[in-house]
């Protein structure tokens, strides 16, 4: 589903992504670890297609398809999505009428028709109970008001009144207590298929308890230096990330 | 010797006619006097105009014969509601009536019922000197207006010079909403507008203005708002790309205890210019003022926002808020704001604030990466940082239009 070939990526010409590798299937979970500056954040914001960073070396395929030639908005309509670690608050622009903007853009691009309102409101209305979010949520703007959990939860909604792919959820967990954080994962837990795949980006273990991973990576100064099973994240928890860097220093 | 790099203030107004209306002898020849004083128009050295230039009405050849009206055309009447039409300045229909609400046309207004006493700068004395017509409104003490009244000012052709004076008056403890409704399709013409609006005790009145102008005329509109004890005025100004349009709103909370509420959005492209100045006058104790207007400019259009609060020394416990933010869309957009206070009581509450911008890019990259295509997404975030000013428009028509003009 997704290929990473050698993925060099840099900000404001600072290079942060220096010769990844990764591969997902559908049905997967993969995890990606590592310590703070190791390029995580960057990794997700360069699949979406953000404009702050250059892609200087490297392909990403989406399903066959060379991604960094895609604008955001096809990527996402492309079966991408990412959940983000500070989702932005828009004043004035309603949570539904954003998310069925969305959606029927999504279907355009797919040669679908616009979903009817008794249809889309449906669709709210049952994939809000996912995770727990207040119907009212719904009807505010967006991510205006709401507590960091229900920003979380908001992206979760999102996700799964979209349907992608492919997930990447930036640092889901952080900012959550261990309630909405299990909320959180049981909702992600709910939309996994063997169609669609998921890329969890975490500095800790604690998400991997309820959100199981396949697929362990690690990722140091650009790389992904080590991956193993959903063990090497215990690994990870109890011994740290020094000896990842001494390995790689 | 006449200055060749100002606008000759004296040779513009010889275009016009003059006034057919009644206003106090004393009003009249002051206000000829200070347009003899002033001679040229206001230069960007004044304070008034540091942002808008007049010299470019110099250029206008306006029409010295009042124009006829063109034939009515496309107004349906209205089923409810009082509805008043100007086409190219003359009242053409009035329709509609409810009890206890006084229509009549300004030059049937007699000398002593017009209430305003002064009359400040070039804008307001040339209206005072050359008004041709308007509508007075009265709404007698205690009557509720359950529907809307709406002015539609009409205003197309060449060369055209529209002048008019309206005045509304509310007695005590009556109420109202007022739709006013310039929609504008002139060429080279020049048009100024004077509504007084007098608040008795405890009356309240709200009042949407939408302005919509095509073609590259000229529009001058002022409001003056007097406030007596307890009354409460509220207006959202909304002004859409204008050729040249300034208004000024001037609030007079001359008893205790009023409150006034001000929004505007204005919404510019090419090389519109569009500049509102306010300003709030707290007079006495206890009162409040709440203004935001906001602003989003492209192309090569240009804002001006300039927000003046005055507390008098008497005005203890004015609660007086400002706000004006602004989104600039693109390299050559510009904006100028400055707010103003002037505050010589002790014990007030006062705050202001400007801010200009671009669109928050953040915000864009979250709903593209959604799937929401740029230039969609654009629009969403212009009408969201509109919404809290639109959302507080009651009249279900200029909502209409302004879903139109929103897109």
């Amino acid at each position: 589903m997704l290929k990473i070939k050698n993925l060099h990526a840099s900000i404001d010409g600072k290079a942060i992504l220096k010769g990844l590798n990764l591969e997902i299937n559908p049905g997967e979970v993969h995890a990606i670890m590592g310590p703070n500056g190791a390029g995580k954040s960057t990794l997700a914001s360069v699949l979406a297609g953000h404009e702050s960073y250059e892609i200087t070396e490297g392909e990403i395929l989406f399903e066959g398809k060379d991604l960094t030639a895609l604008p955001i908005e096809d990527r996402a309509r492309e079966g991408l999505f990412l959940a983000f670690q500070y989702p932005v608050e828009i004043p004035g622009v309603s949570n539904v009428n954003f998310l069925k903007t969305a959606l029927n853009e999504i279907r355009e691009y797919a040669g679908l028709k616009p979903l009817s309102a008794k249809d889309f409101l449906q669709l709210v209305k049952e994939k809000s109970a996912l995770v727990e979010l207040d119907s009212s949520l719904a009807t505010r703007s967006v991510n205006e008001g709401f507590s960091g959990g229900e920003k979380k939860r908001n992206e979760i909604f999102q996700m799964a009144m979209l349907n992608p792919k492919l997930a990447i959820l930036d640092e889901t967990d952080s900012g959550l207590d261990i309630d909405a954080l299990r909320i959180v994962a049981s909702g992600v837990n709910a939309l996994k298929t063997k169609e669609n795949a998921t890329l969890v980006i975490t500095h800790y273990q604690r998400l991997l308890d309820y959100i199981v991973p396949d697929f362990v990576h690690v990722l140091f100064d650009g790389r992904i230096v080590k991956t193993g099973g959903k063990d090497l994240a215990l690994e990870l928890e109890e011994k740290g990330y020094d000896w990842i860097k001494a390995e790689h220093a | 010797m006449k200055n060749e790099g100002r606008g000759s203030l004296i040779e513009f107004q010889q275009q016009l006619v003059p006034t057919n209306l009644q206003l106090p002898d004393s009003i009249l020849s002051k206000a000829n006097q200070d347009i003899q004083r002033l001679a040229d128009f206001p230069t960007t050295k004044s304070e008034d105009f540091r942002y808008t230039r007049l010299i470019r009405l110099n250029k206008l050849q306006l029409q010295t014969e009042k124009s006829f009206a063109p034939p009515l055309v496309n107004i349906a009447p209205t089923t409810e509601g009082i509805q008043i039409v100007f086409e190219n300045g003359q009242l053409v229909s009035v329709v509609g009536q409810h009890e206890g609400v006084t229509v009549q046309s300004a030059q049937d207004v007699p000398q002593s019922q017009w209430l305003a006493c002064e009359y400040k700068g070039f804008v307001q004395a040339m209206n005072a000197v050359n008004a041709q017509g308007g509508v007075s409104i009265e709404i007698s003490k205690q009557v509720a207006v359950p529907t809307s009244i709406t002015i539609i000012q009409r205003w197309s052709g060449k060369s055209q010079a529209v002048l008019l004076h309206h005045q509304i008056v509310l007695h005590a403890f009556a109420s109202a909403h007022i739709e006013w409704i310039h929609e504008g399709r002139a060429e080279e013409s020049f048009q100024n507008l004077l509504l007084d609006c007098f608040l008795a005790e405890g009356s309240q009145l709200k009042m949407d203005k939408l302005q919509t102008q095509e073609g590259n005329s000229f529009s001058f509109c002022t409001e003056r708002i007097y406030q007596k004890k307890q009354s409460s005025f509220a207006i959202n100004t909304l002004t859409f790309n204008a050729f040249f349009t300034r208004n000024d709103l001037e609030i007079f909370g001359q008893e205790e205890g009023t409150e006034s509420k001000m929004y505007g959005v204005f919404m510019g492209e090419e090389n519109n210019h569009i500049d509102n100045h306010t300003t709030m006058n707290h007079m006495a104790p206890h009162s409040t003022s709440n203004e935001l207007y906001k602003g989003v400019l492209k192309g090569k259009a240009s804002g001006v926002f300039y927000g003046k609060i005055n507390v008098f020394k008497d005005a203890q416990k004015t609660n007086a808020f400002q706000s004006n933010r602004n989104l600039l869309l693109s390299d050559d957009a510009s904006v100028n704001a400055k707010p103003a206070l002037e505050i010589y009581a002790d014990d007030v509450k006062c705050s202001h604030g400007s801010t200009t911008g671009q669109l928050d890019q953040q915000a864009l990259f979250f709903l593209r990466a959604r799937g929401i295509s740029e230039s969609k997404a654009t629009d969403m975030l212009i009408k969201g940082f509109m919404a809290e000013i639109v959302g507080a428009v009651k009249s279900s028509h200029i909502q209409e239009a302004l879903q139109t003009l929103l897109g």
